[in-house]
């Protein structure tokens, strides 16, 4: 028991990254409003009360994402994930959640054991969700009916899964910046960064 | 954490205000960064050079000089609060214009007052002012604004007319104005569903019925303070509605003879459920049960009662049987005399809101003022106060200046043509405004 506590191995770590991944995106949709707040329920993650949605759809389609993800994490060849917000009429990104994921591909061939407690990194995530809370305090009110779309930068080799089809990267111009929290499982990096219209552009 | 300097707004996020529009984050990080020792010289230079820029402008659109002000004025001061004095700003903006024609519907000037209606404590009033001065009849914010105030107070009815009124009067951009209205419509329809959602479940799982000694429930997302949910109240109406619409005589069904009205199934007349529409006969709006009459209440006494449970009445004022003396030749009663000029004599208490203090009624007060010299100039009869001093320039902006303020600035914009000397005789203009 306590030798699984102490030390993370490459599956663990992909297995906690999807799982931040999949509470993350879904605070990010409660947050933003792109689904109705009546749609999520409560759980208690990471010591504290996160959101989860609750319509199927979008519970499949994000089951299905961050699974497609936890096996790409586990391949070490996942780059990056995107959470794009765009309009729904007129199609114009409004705001760009992005996740830079490093891997520390030399875990592949190494398969002893990290020295990183599992507690340390759900420490380490909590601060990352708390601060995508945060953002409220300066992120543009988003007034419209909003879609959201994931994206997800692999190695260049990867094949394109049958579910997924390549996209542009949905660059937002003239956007303002703002980097948040990192946090490592010691095998995988994430630092996220949020982009936004530019205020006086609006 | 690594960042943990950057992470600065995230430690004192409770005191900032989301603005609408978001925050530029440098601007944030500085204004952050400059509370801890107060406005920094920069901020109070910049609030400066926004206050003189106001008085010394002779283009011809001033707006734009309050426009920048307030837009930064409210990403340099995230808390908001008395040190920002924006709501001052606010309604010097709003009122500053109250008589140009030409800005009436410009967006900038519709969106300040917006920004204005949304600091007071009564925005219907000022939206409904707006209205009437004809201030953004053609803009469709405007529309939204006041559309979004009435359905924050749940009155979704009124908030869809707001928009029919903004289709009516060609409000533009229209295609903002129809994908605002189609969410609020989607709003209402989810909100009418979801309480017809949760009275379905309602009525499969237990019967309705009236707890005693536990709170009342409220229905909908309004939190109302009177429960609306008092006992069955508007039970079965999808079931027992249709049979009863041919007999609006009371049935022998319990409870079918009176539909207890509920505010919060208001909007499905207007949203697109034709079944909803079987209601024997629509309650009149303004239908509110136990609710009193105001009406003064000094007069009314307790009943007082003695600890047996009977009445006092309390003895009756009897007149004394003897005369109180009266001394006949003295005047009135002596005070000690009041030294101090009455008209000084504030003693400071705090200060309570006046009723008539509010910033609606100043600005039909000012432009109350404004039309009576417009009218005493007409009749060529000369205004009693004549000014010797240019007291709007003093006084038009957020703060008071004095004299020497705007002596110094005419004199740095003086040097600073003199100092480039091919365009000294370019601007004769500032040179002839009097002062």
């Amino acid at each position: 028991m306590t030798s699984t506590l102490k030390g993370i191995t490459l599956k663990g770590s992909a297995e906690l990254v999807a799982e931040f991944f999949s509470f993350g995106i879904n605070s990010i949709l409660y947050q933003r409003g792109i689904y109705p707040p009546e749609s999520f329920s409560r759980v208690t993650q990471y010591d504290m009360s996160l959101q989860l949605t609750t319509d199927d759809k979008l519970k499949n389609y994000l089951a299905n994402v961050v699974s497609q993800l936890k096996e790409w994490l586990f391949d070490c060849t996942v780059q990056k994930l995107v959470l794009v917000i765009t309009c729904l009429e007129t199609n114009e990104v409004l705001e760009r959640w992005q996740f830079d994921i490093e891997c520390d591909k030399s875990a592949k061939e190494i398969s002893a054991p990290r020295e990183k407690s599992i507690k340390t990194i759900q420490d380490e995530i909590r601060s990352v969700i708390r601060q995508i809370t945060a953002t409220v305090t300066f992120l543009p009110l988003l007034e419209i009916a909003c879609a959201f779309d994931l994206l997800v930068y692999t190695d260049k080799e990867q094949m394109v899964p049958d579910k997924w089809e390549e996209s542009g990267p949905q660059i937002i111009n003239q956007s303002e910046e703002v980097r948040l929290r990192s946090f490592t499982t010691s095998i995988h990096k994430v630092n996220s960064m949020v982009a936004y219209k530019r205020t006086d552009s609006a | 954490m690594a960042e943990g300097g950057d992470a600065e707004w995230e430690l004192s996020k409770e005191n900032i205000q989301p603005l609408k529009r978001g925050r530029d984050i440098s601007v944030l990080h500085q204004a952050l960064s400059q509370q801890q020792d107060g406005p920094s010289s920069a901020v109070c230079q910049q609030k400066q050079a926004f206050e003189s820029e106001l008085r010394i402008y002779n283009g011809d659109d001033p707006l734009d000089v309050w426009d920048r002000y307030v837009k930064w004025t409210e990403q340099t001061f995230p808390q908001g609060g008395k040190e920002s004095n924006l709501p001052v700003l606010l309604e010097r903006a709003v009122t500053q214009f109250t008589e140009e024609k030409k800005y009436h519907n410009d967006p900038r000037y519709v969106d300040l007052w917006i920004k204005f209606a949304k600091i007071c404590s009564e925005p219907l009033e000022i939206y409904r002012y707006m209205q009437a001065q004809r201030v953004g009849g053609s803009q469709a914010s405007f529309y939204i604004a006041w559309s979004e105030e009435y359905e924050r107070l749940g009155n979704s009815r009124e908030a869809d007319k707001v928009y029919q009124e903004g289709f009516n009067n060609c409000a533009e951009p229209r295609d903002k104005l129809l994908q605002y209205h189609k969410a609020l419509q989607a709003r209402v329809s989810r909100q009418v569903m979801t309480t017809m959602a949760e009275k379905d479940s309602d009525e499969e799982s237990n019967e309705p019925e009236r707890l005693s000694l536990v709170d009342l429930k409220h229905r909908g997302k309004k939190k109302a303070i009177v429960p609306v949910n008092r006992a069955q109240a508007a039970l079965g109406h999808n079931s027992r509605g249709l049979q009863s619409q041919g007999a609006p005589a009371p049935s022998g069904a319990k409870n079918s003879c009176f539909v207890v009205f509920d505010e919060n199934k208001g909007p499905a007349a207007v949203t697109s459920e034709p079944k909803w529409e079987s209601w024997a006969a629509p309650p009149p709006v303004r239908a509110k049960e136990n609710a009193q009459k105001p009406e003064k209440w000094c007069d009314v006494k307790m009943a007082q009662k003695s600890r047996f449970g009977h009445k006092i009445v309390p003895p009756p004022l009897t007149k004394p049987t003897f005369q109180p003396y009266v001394e006949e030749s003295d005047e009135p009663p002596r005070m000690t005399p009041c030294k101090i000029n009455s008209a000084v004599n504030t003693v400071l208490s705090a200060r309570k809101p006046r009723l008539e203090e509010t910033p609606l009624k100043r600005l039909q007060e000012h432009r109350h003022l404004q039309q009576q010299q417009q009218q005493q100039e007409t009749q060529g009869g000369k205004l009693q106060e004549k000014n010797m001093y240019c007291k709007e320039l003093l006084f038009s902006g957020a703060t008071e200046f004095c004299f020497e303020e705007l002596r110094a600035e005419r004199y740095r914009k003086k040097m600073a043509q003199e100092t480039q000397p091919g365009q000294s005789s370019a601007d004769p203009t500032n040179t002839e405004t009097e002062f």
